[in-house]
């Protein structure tokens, strides 16, 4: 019995210390100080592997691979993050000082980081050749704040709608959607359609607004149907509060009211493409190339995209950059390190082009060219990018303007709030710290 | 003899209307329990179109095993065993740390026992979350965000299990300890070979007890795991309701990964589980 | 003399013997207490210390008590409060009077389906927060979940219900799973201490001709009184802590009426970044938490 006993005691250890020791031998040795320079790259999943099956970060470790082999004395270290806990990660990371060296992203979440002063600024990246390239003032200017460009951009590519083609054949809606040139369509044909597809008994398009994922497509649903903005024109401020989105907010409450648009405050634009792929809605109003790719293997039926219906038939249209800040991590080994492995991903032609194509956008560099030759559905999207608006993803709070954002939504159209009151109340707190 | 009597009693007792009108109502209600994980593990057998059927297929017709090849383009396997890692070594740690507390908080008298007692039971009712922004930062500064430990070490810091511990070494008779004083033993031998012993059904409760604690301790996974083939298998499910389009088959077929194995091993050990709750908690 | 010299001496070897006790305990105590002190102790006074600071990704500057004034006049911190109050008021009374229902009844049954109902109860438990959230959002789910097909196919409801989207029905699709997950505990707890009431005083209340009802009110009841006090306190904490079961299931809407203060918590930090708010905000739920840890610690000294 004491013998049983004291035998499970040593198991017990033994076990503790088999486990810390794999731990440790698991962990790669500290180098020591002179020799390479060691940078952390964090990814989120924009690129798309190779093949669909390869888990993610496969595609980005061939990546670090031939940047390693052309530069041997600098080592990468890859970590591949998700967008459902990524940011939480990130600012875990930031907050503890443990930040990588390269994020992988996009502007919104790059910039905010850059003007809490947690980056490098990339002014020196930014020359006149590479900003002739790009040809692109907003693109530019939504890499930085206006001092400091903190983002180097790869490629960008528009967020627009797509519909369920044989769900408006068979409510007789399709006559409303224009399917020439690019497909610019109007508020008034917009609704016609709604209304038809809601009298054949089908579930339209749901105004989804749980969380932030995916919110940029019910700001540029509402943003379009009557002309209005987010910001002002020089983008210092969040206004929300104009007469073409209080016109836009009142229709899409007298829509959702009527059972002609759902509502789906438990949904986020992952739940609405959901249902939008098993054919319960017959459109979406958050699609891009990365939804397409994903989901188009799982759809049984005919998607046309499209891009936002508008007043005046010109749409202005959100968009992703694709790019990467670099972190300050008080280290200017690291520092250089990072630039070049940056410079390395986006300007070669060669590794530049594909890695475009692995994020299934547009380059932004124009010397590029063409990447998508012959394939019509990129041709459409090569027209949306003349529709781009303003960048607001880059202005000072905006991960609580979009916070903001859905909440009024939520506030407004469960009917709890007046639209005064919701509008009120998004003016102050999404300003409150500009 | 005395068993006989319960017996009959209890066969008495079970043919009486009432019960059996409560059994059937305790069947029912069971069901209710039962539904959720007989619901998780057949939708991640149900193809994409047929896991949306309205009326819905109680059993898959259509049954495929997509999902899962789906799920293992994901570090799912790596996922699982950080779960088990983590909540093995946590399980072994507390076991150890607290019945050493629990035992001298129970048997000794010494200068600020009380005080070091009543700080552990005050500390059981904080929120976690409360301190879960500088427990981020300790852990960074330590070195080892992103890693199992800073998942298991605020774990074994929680005082629950001293606290078990102190309330079953009480029950430990204090002639016991006393006779091996009195032949010499030391310390460390009295507690090897007298304490441990004697608390053996306080390990088995302890030990299943945090093993389940920690496998589901989601919030402090989510915030001190970040890479991907570091996530725990409850992280895991969690990131598959993508930004792209939710896979509710997917979903189901993650699910059934981190459930299946946990119920099993609480079915295995459950004798010691309710065992030990119990003891500890009305004797205490 | 001689025996004051003994006394003298004894006293001396009682006291080595006392210093020698202490060192040994805390030698014993110390591994406990290095983890308590570091992962519990620490942290919180890190906590408490850094919510009277504008603590952000950014800025790190001491505002004194700012955090707090602003605190009582945010209007979602108060109604996550009041969500959190009415979730944990709820749920308590349920979760005792459910638990002692079916305690009672598989108290009576025979050993193997007593433990049978005992893990079922506890099963939710067990699978974990996640596996028994997702399963439920698809369960409430307004389109293709089975309440919705169920009810409507018994006539009950004419039109799919927006289970988790509309504030009436969010707050108790919430309760509900929160009652499933809760109550494996306490049955486990009161089935124990079902087996300790006196059973030749239940034998002699039912020699006396007391009813089923009157032995359980006057002969088993005041013997579960402590294990009662006991269910209450740990459900209050646990309503009190319920995090996961919000962020996966509503994150916190719709228009915040399932919103609690641990999601809010969580929102501040990792989302808007506000550290130093989110902080001021844990220290008000551990306040409002150890009102019920005093009445826990007496509860439990009164039977010791």
């Amino acid at each position: 019995m004491n013998k049983k006993t004291l035998t499970t005691i040593l198991v017990v250890l033994l076990v503790i210390a088999a486990a810390v020791a794999i731990y440790f031998a698991t962990k790669p040795a500290q180098e020591p100080k002179e020799a390479a320079t060691e940078i952390t790259w964090w990814a989120f999943p924009t690129f798309a592997q190779k093949d669909a099956k390869d888990p993610a970060g496969t595609y980005e470790q061939t990546l670090v691979d031939a940047f390693q082999a052309k530069y041997p004395n600098i080592k990468v270290k890859l970590e591949t993050i998700d967008f459902t806990s990524g940011p939480e990660k990130l600012v875990a990371a930031i907050e503890g000082n443990k930040a990588p060296d390269v994020l992988f992203d996009a502007p919104g979440r790059i910039v905010e980081y850059g003007m809490n002063g947690k980056l490098v600024s990339l002014n020196d990246l930014f020359t006149d050749e590479l900003k002739a390239d790009i040809n692109n003032e907003g693109l530019v200017a939504a890499c930085g704040d206006g001092t400091n460009y903190w983002m180097y951009p790869l490629s960008s590519s528009p967020f627009y709608m797509a519909i369920n083609k044989e769900a408006f054949e068979e409510a007789d809606a399709l006559q409303y959607v224009n399917l020439e040139g690019d497909r610019t369509w109007t508020t008034e044909n917009y609704v016609k359609a709604l209304e038809a597809l809601h009298a054949a008994g089908k579930l339209t398009s749901s105004v989804y607004c749980m969380n932030q994922g995916g919110d940029q497509g019910t700001r540029a649903l509402i943003n379009n149907l009557y002309g209005g903005s987010m910001a002002n024109a020089d983008l210092t401020k969040y206004e929300v509060d104009s007469p073409e989105n209080r016109k836009a907010l009142e229709l899409v409450k007298k829509l959702v009211d009527d059972k002609v648009l759902e509502f789906g405050p438990e949904i986020n634009a992952g739940g609405e493409i959901e249902l939008f792929v098993n054919k319960t809605l017959a459109m979406t109003i958050c699609w891009g190339t990365t939804a397409a790719k994903i989901n188009t293997p799982n759809m049984d039926f005919t998607q046309v995209w499209l891009p936002f219906p508008s007043d005046d038939g010109k749409p202005v249209l959100e968009y992703l950059i694709n790019g990467f800040g670099i972190f300050d991590n008080k280290d200017e080994a690291r520092v250089k390190a990072a630039k070049l492995f940056v410079q390395f991903l986006c300007d070669s032609e060669e590794v530049g082009k594909a890695n475009v194509l692995a994020t299934g956008a547009f380059p932004v560099r124009t010397s590029f060219g063409n990447l998508y030759e012959g394939n019509a559905d990129y041709e459409l999207l090569t027209a949306f990018t003349k529709y781009y608006g303003p960048y607001y993803n880059t202005m000072k709070g905006f991960a609580n303007m979009r916070l903001q954002w859905w909440t009024m939504l939520q506030a407004y159209l469960s009917g709890n709030t007046s639209l005064d009151d919701a509008l009120a109340t998004f003016q102050t707190e999404s300003n409150k710290d500009l | 003899m005395s068993t006989m009597n319960t017996m009959t009693r209890e066969q008495r007792n079970m043919r009486s209307p009432y019960m059996i009108a409560m059994t059937i109502l305790m069947v029912l209600v069971a069901l209710l329990f039962i539904f959720p994980f007989y619901w998780i593990i057949t939708g991640s057998f149900k193809s994409s179109a047929e896991i949306n059927l309205i009326p819905p297929h109680w059993f898959p017709m259509d049954s495929t095993f997509a999902h899962y090849e789906r799920l293992f383009w994901e570090p799912a396997w790596q996922w699982l065993f950080n779960s088990a890692f983590m909540s093995f070594v946590a399980m072994v740690l507390v076991c150890i740390v607290a019945s050493m507390a629990g035992y001298v908080l129970a048997k000794k008298q010494f200068p600020g026992r009380l005080a070091i007692f009543s700080l552990l039971v005050a500390a059981m009712a904080l929120p976690r979350q409360a301190i879960l922004i500088p427990l981020v930062r300790i852990m960074n500064t330590l070195g080892i965000s992103d890693t199992p430990w800073a998942v298991i070490l605020p774990s074994v810091g929680w005082p629950f299990g001293i606290f078990m511990m102190k309330q079953f070494s009480e029950g430990i008779p204090g002639e016991m300890m006393e006779a091996a004083r009195i032949d010499g033993a030391g310390e460390v031998y009295t507690f090897l070979r007298i304490v441990m012993p004697m608390l053996k059904p306080a390990f088995g409760a302890l030990a299943i007890f945090t093993f389940i604690i920690v496998w589901n301790d989601y919030m402090m996974q989510l915030v001190m795991l970040t890479s991907r083939r570091n996530l725990s298998i409850a992280l895991g499910i969690a990131t598959l309701q993508a930004e792209f389009g939710i896979n509710y088959g997917l979903i189901m077929a993650g699910a059934t990964l981190g459930s299946v194995p946990i119920v099993l091993i609480f079915i295995m050990f459950q004798k010691y589980f309710t065992q030990g709750i119990a003891l500890g908690a009305v004797k205490g | 003399m001689s025996t004051l010299a003994d006394n003298k001496k004894l006293f001396a070897r009682s006291r080595a013997i006392q210093r020698q006790q202490t060192k040994v305990s805390y030698l014993f105590l110390l591994p406990a207490l290095l983890f308590f002190f570091g992962f519990v102790v620490f942290p919180m006074i890190m906590g408490i210390y850094t919510s009277f600071f504008n603590y952000t990704m950014k800025e790190f500057s001491f505002i004194g008590i700012r955090n707090y004034i602003e605190l009582f006049n945010d209007s979602t911190f108060g109604q996550s409060v009041t969500n959190t109050l009415i979730i944990a008021v709820a749920s308590v009374p349920l979760v005792m009077l459910f638990s002692l229902w079916v305690a009672t009844v598989i108290y009576q049954m025979p050993v193997f389906s007593r433990s049978f109902f005992r893990g079922v109860f506890y099963l939710p438990v067990v699978m974990g927060s996640v596996p028994v959230v997702v399963v439920w959002k698809w369960v409430f789910h307004r389109y293709h979940g089975i309440l919705n097909w169920t009810l409507s196919s018994l006539g009950i409801i004419s039109e799919n219900i927006n289970w988790l989207g509309e504030a009436q029905y969010a707050i108790w699709c919430v309760l509900a799973i929160l009652f499933t997950t809760s109550i494996g505990q306490p049955i486990v707890l009161y089935v124990a201490s079902l087996g300790n009431v006196d059973q030749s005083q239940v034998e002699a209340s039912e020699v006396d001709g007391c009813s089923k009802w009157q032995t359980f009110l006057h002969v088993k009841w005041p013997s579960l009184l402590p294990t009662t006090l006991y269910v209450a306190v740990i459900t209050t904490i646990n309503s009190f802590q319920c995090f996961a079961l919000i962020q996966l299931l509503t994150s916190g809407g719709p228009d915040g009426s399932t919103s609690t203060v641990m999601y809010y918590l969580y929102d501040t930090a990792f989302r808007i970044y506000r550290y130093g708010y989110a902080n001021a905000m844990g220290v008000i739920l551990a306040i409002i938490i150890a009102a019920f840890s005093a009445f826990q610690f007496r509860v439990m000294r009164t039977d010791d």
